[in-house]
């Protein structure tokens, strides 16, 4: 089995050391954003965003409750993201990582809507697209290093390591925990499995982690599903997939978005450079 | 510091980060560790995992530490001594204090003077000044001794003026009732705490309190932290591992500057600095020499300092050229000070260097305008930051404003090389890891050619005493050499210029020079210097890591490390063994703080001789739950109000601690009155994890502020119910001072406390945000009073009064 990272929400203080982290490693540049009275920022990922810390601040029996949660790809065991790939971007990795192969990926964003997460990202401001999530810092992971916002985190919320180690560890986590953690490895069975993992101390309804996913392998009925794509694309059959034009690809994709888009879904465009504001 | 200076004898975070993995329960008090701290976070994480420890966290907002809490127990801005004294009193009357530490290692059994009284809100000695502030005279604070001038005592504990009694008297007053009351928090809930808190008090246990600004930005900051102190001494949480009272620092290498003498009372390693009027000659400053403890060696380090500043200058004969150090005037010479002088025009010139007085300063508006007062102005920053543009802010003509304005660019920490002393007083080595960018030049270099010019242009032209700047031992080449710095900081023999191994080596005849006496050690090898030393301990012992870098004073990692075992010697709790006696020698984790060999014999020096003086550096030797002369306000900490405050004091008759700095000079003294209908809220500032103090780095990372872009103001749903708001919509802030407007956060982070039964609402803010750089918004420091502690003169950020309205408009508001 490959690597994973175990996110333990106990643990995270909501530093978002990490968020910074990986945009420092990957590269990507700051969005501009304004103030969010719960705090996450920016608000949505995207293209230029591929992990979030999501706040939740609210009350339950007048207690004052606030959890953190990380976001980014799950690095599903079998991603439904590369079982629509027609262009055979996407990989599963034997290291754990999914990753794509910008040079093939053409943007055509069935991945995005396949994702049982919403997780990968279009890059709304290029003239060539190319879809963007979380690697799992995949070049990291072959230099024998471990991911970037692992290695940041001061809590020691995110551990990264074999994935069946850190399985291990979660119910070890759980067994010792004194009824700290509730009995549950969210990404354990989640979409027929996950490389990153999360332990929680409240219920998943108290966290933002996406609830009622399948436990089964998504990608045994993502083709069920993905055969609506073409009328929700406007195109004829998915024997001319293979052939979307690249011109009409915005507005078509835009209007598939709508339709596909869950409450994690893409968000506002990111514009050019990191400068916030003049 | 003060506080903690007056209760052990060293004004120091006690124990290390990493040590607070030993700890059983935690308080977070007045700061945030998960948002100001974060490594902190690790270490408590560590301790919650392994040994199932509790972490209790006590702030007026739900912080993001909160959210991880075992325990959140809201309190009011500026109640902290009625909270401690609350738990002081709950210790003592239900008898949960550790009585064989407090017995052995206290000075519980002193005898106080019988003139001692606490009336009306006052100790006894105090004069009134002509603003109505008072001024102590500490005679009736002393301790009773015999005719051989022995400490008089009462091992019984029975005597009306020994230490416990008057204290068991003297917080009495403090009940749960009171507590709850005056702090805005619920009786049940107190005492939830106090009881969870006092299960500490035994031997197997230890409980460790961490602080920050929360509990020293007030006008009684320093009798906050007394009050914690004197909790830890009762509760046997000092000197031991996973105890102590942990003063988180605001910035990385604060313990660093004040250990160097940024303050203006001190001279490096906290020798007093003298003044002009009381100590005219080395004599007169030697005669204030503490007669007993460890500060009597004080001669020799002020001599050493003496003779590393004018090297072959200074000698015996001529008292080390005494008279060349400058000498202070009976003035208080803090911020808030300084700035009142800069506004009658009393300054010529100002160096803001790395620090950004236009965001950070207490009632800001006024100080900016106050800087337009001075002939020129020097800023050595990483970014043009509000004070260098402090002439071309928001509503000013830049015209109107004659100063001269010099902003000197400075290589940021990875750019440069040296040491930073953190909050556990590890002084540890960082290299450079990339050039600084541009013209930018690290501070070494700025401050030695600086120095060069002025000594060039005094040997020129002469001047008004030049003898100090012309003949100052200065001397570490052409470009500074780091390694030449240290040498002169950690001390070297006169004679051949070889580093001294410690400063029990330092002499007061000149053949010795040192810097710094605190320091000595850290660069005792100039190959090999231990403050680059990075040797990680084994895995399973306390985290002491004694070979990780060097940690003042001699390599101590945890200070007065002699309460940790009992009289005799043994550890009172074998598991976390600092110090041991096996009845022939010491076994020691840690350096012992106290006398345990012979420096001149070797011979080891049983355990009776230190138990009756643990805390080397108090005359008394003991850990002094009563103060009687360190502190300016009173030898055991009393509960007054904030300056400004919604409430009259109900345990005392005066309104606010009567020996707080309140300036009255004019443009700096708006102050609201005791429960002000106008400004009906109590209003607090803070910090946020994605910014650095005054925002001048990180408002100018794209990375950071688009975490945290703009400023907001933090309220509760019942305060934006009343006026109509929600997150998002504009808010306006207002005090005397001045106003802010900014978006509101409405969450159940913030709720209102209910003060005397009263229900007051609770508002609050960052304090990030300026005019200049990418991210810009209004300043908190707006609304700041120039008030300050008693002893330090810390502003009171953390407590005042306002109004809030809605504005009318939504979203950021940017400068
Ligand atoms: S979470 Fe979505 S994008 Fe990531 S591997 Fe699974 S299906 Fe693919
Ligand atoms: S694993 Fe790497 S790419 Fe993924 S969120 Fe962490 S830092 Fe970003
Ligand atoms: S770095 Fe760690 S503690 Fe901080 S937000 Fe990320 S996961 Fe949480």
């Amino acid at each position: 089995m490959g690597k994973g990272m175990l996110i333990d929400l106990t643990k995270c203080m909501g530093c978002r050391g990490c968020q910074v982290a990986c945009k420092q490693w990957n590269n990507l540049q700051a969005v501009p954003t304004e103030f969010n009275a719960e705090f996450t920022n920016p608000p949505v990922r995207s293209a230029y965003t591929w992990t979030t810390i999501d706040f939740l601040i609210t009350e339950v029996d007048g207690k004052t409750v606030s959890t953190f949660t990380k976001q980014q790809c799950m690095h599903c065991e079998h991603p439904a993201c590369e079982s629509v790939c027609i262009a055979a971007a996407i990989k599963k990795t034997k290291a754990g990582p999914v990753t794509i192969d910008y040079d093939k990926c053409i943007g055509c964003r069935y991945c995005q809507v396949a994702c049982p997460f919403g997780v990968p990202k279009y890059q709304f401001d290029k003239a060539t697209p190319k879809m963007q999530k979380c690697t799992m810092c995949a070049d990291r992971i072959e230099a024998g290093m471990e991911t970037a916002c692992a290695a940041t985190c001061p809590s020691g919320a995110i551990k990264f390591g074999e994935r069946a180690d850190l399985l291990k560890m979660a119910r070890e986590r759980i067994a010792k925990g004194n009824g700290k953690y509730i009995d549950h490895i969210y990404g354990e069975e989640e979409a027929g499995g996950t490389a990153v993992l999360y332990l929680s101390g409240v219920p998943l309804d108290l966290t933002k982690l996406k609830q009622g996913v399948t436990e089964e392998e998504v990608p045994n009925f993502t083709w069920k599903a993905m055969r609506q794509l073409p009328a929700l694309l406007g195109v004829v059959g998915l024997s001319s997939l293979g052939l979307m034009a690249y011109s009409s690809r915005r507005n078509a994709v835009a209007a598939a978005e709508e339709g596909a888009r869950s409450g994690a879904g893409a968000g506002k465009h990111p514009s050019k450079g990191g400068k916030h504001h003049d | 510091m003060a506080g903690l200076a007056a209760t052990f004898g060293r004004g120091v975070m006690t124990n290390h980060w990493i040590d607070y993995k030993n700890s059983d329960v935690i308080v977070a008090v007045g700061a945030n560790p998960a948002e100001n701290h974060p490594m902190a976070m690790k270490w408590i994480d560590r301790a919650r995992e392994e040994r199932g420890a509790k972490l209790i966290v006590i702030d007026p907002k739900f912080n993001r530490t909160a959210a991880l809490a075992d325990i959140y127990l809201p309190i009011r801005p500026g109640t902290d001594i009625a909270f401690w004294g609350g738990i002081i009193n709950y210790a003592l009357a239900n008898e949960k204090y550790f009585k064989e530490y407090v017995a052995a290692y206290t000075n519980a059994s002193f005898l106080v003077d019988p003139g001692f009284k606490f009336e009306d809100g006052l100790f006894s000695g105090a004069t009134p000044g002509p603003d109505g502030q008072v001024k102590y005279d500490t005679k009736t604070w002393q301790f009773q001794k015999d005719e051989k001038g022995a400490f008089k005592l009462d091992p019984t504990f029975q005597d009306p003026q020994c230490v416990l009694q008057l204290m068991k008297k003297h917080y009495a007053r403090y009940t749960p009732k009171m507590v709850s009351d005056t702090c805005g928090m619920t009786e049940a809930d107190f005492l939830k705490v106090a009881e969870l808190y006092c299960s500490t008090g035994r031997p197997d246990k230890a409980g460790n309190i961490l602080y920050a600004m929360g509990i020293t930005q007030s006008s009684h900051g320093s009798q906050n932290v007394r009050s914690i102190a004197i909790t830890q001494l009762l509760l046997g949480n000092i000197g031991i591992a996973g105890g102590g009272v942990n003063a988180q620092r605001g910035e990385s290498n604060v313990q660093g500057s004040t250990d160097m003498a940024m303050l203006f009372g001190n001279l490096p390693g906290y020798l007093p600095y003298p003044t002009a009027g009381a100590h005219p000659t080395l004599a007169k400053y030697n005669e204030t020499t503490p007669k007993a403890g460890f500060w009597t060696n004080r001669p020799k380090f002020l001599a050493s300092m003496l003779k590393a500043w004018w090297g072959a200058e200074a000698t015996k004969a001529n008292d080390f050229r005494y008279e060349w150090l400058p000498k202070l005037d009976a003035r208080d010479h803090s911020h808030m000070s300084l700035f009142e002088s800069m506004a009658q025009g009393e300054l010529k010139g100002l160096f803001a260097w790395g620090q950004n007085v236009a965001v950070g300063g207490p009632n800001v508006d006024r100080e900016r305008k106050a800087l337009g007062k001075l002939e020129w102005l020097v800023a050595v920053d990483l970014f043009d930051t509000e004070t260098a543009s402090f002439w071309r802010r928001p509503g000013v003509n830049p015209a109107d404003i004659k100063t001269e304005v010099f902003l000197l660019p400075a290589a940021a920490s990875f750019e440069k090389e040296g040491t930073v002393a953190n909050s556990g007083r590890w002084i540890q080595y960082r290299w450079k890891a990339v050039e600084p960018l541009g013209d930018a030049k690290d501070d070494l270099l700025i401050a030695d050619q600086l120095y060069k010019a002025l000594r060039d242009l005094y040997a020129k032209d002469g001047g008004v005493f030049a003898d100090p700047i012309v003949k100052l031992n200065w001397n570490y080449g052409d470009h500074p050499d780091v390694a030449k710095v240290a040498l002169e900081i950690n001390g070297y023999t006169s004679a051949d210029g070889k580093p001294i191994p410690m400063f029990s080596a330092l002499k007061d005849d000149g053949t010795t020079a040192c810097g710094n006496w605190i320091f000595s050690g850290y660069w005792a090898d100039m190959e090999k210097p231990m403050a680059k030393s990075r040797i990680k301990e084994a895995p399973g012992g306390l985290g002491l890591n004694p070979q990780w870098s060097w940690a003042w004073p001699a390599n101590r990692r945890i200070t007065y490390n002699r309460p940790s075992a009992d009289p005799s010697g043994k550890p009172w709790d074998p598991k976390r063994a600092l110090v041991s006696w096996d009845g022939a020698k010491w076994n020691n984790a840690d350096v012992p703080d106290f006398g345990w060999k012979d420096a001149a014999t070797g011979a080891m020096i049983p355990p009776a001789t230190s138990a009756n003086a643990p805390f080397i550096m108090n005359a008394e030797g003991k850990g002094l739950l009563f103060s009687p002369s360190a502190m300016k306000d009173g030898p055991l900490p009393e509960h007054y109000e904030p300056v400004e405050s919604p409430t009259t004091n109900r345990l005392n008759k005066r309104q606010f601690n009567p020996v707080a700095t309140i300036s009255g000079k004019g443009e700096f003294g708006q102050l609201a009155a005791v429960g002000d209908t106008k400004f009906p809220y109590i209003c607090t500032t803070y910090r946020l994890t994605e910014h650095w103090q005054s925002g001048a780095m990180t408002r100018n990372t794209p990375w950071l502020g688009e975490l945290m872009p703009d400023m907001f103001v933090e309220i509760s749903e019942s305060l934006a119910a009343k006026i109509g708001i929600k997150s998002g919509d504009q808010v306006t802030v207002s005090t005397l001072r001045g106003e802010v407007t900014a978006p509101a956060m409405v969450s159940p982070r913030m709720k209102p406390v209910t003060v005397h039964g009263v229900v007051t609402e609770v508002v609050g803010m960052p304090w990030h945000w300026g005019y200049r750089g990418m991210f810009t918004g209004d300043s908190a420091n707006l609304l700041t009073p120039h008030v300050g502690d008693a002893n330090t003169n810390i502003p009171e950020y953390k407590a005042f009064l306002c109004n809030l309205v809605k504005a009318g408009a939504t979203g950021p508001v940017r400068r």
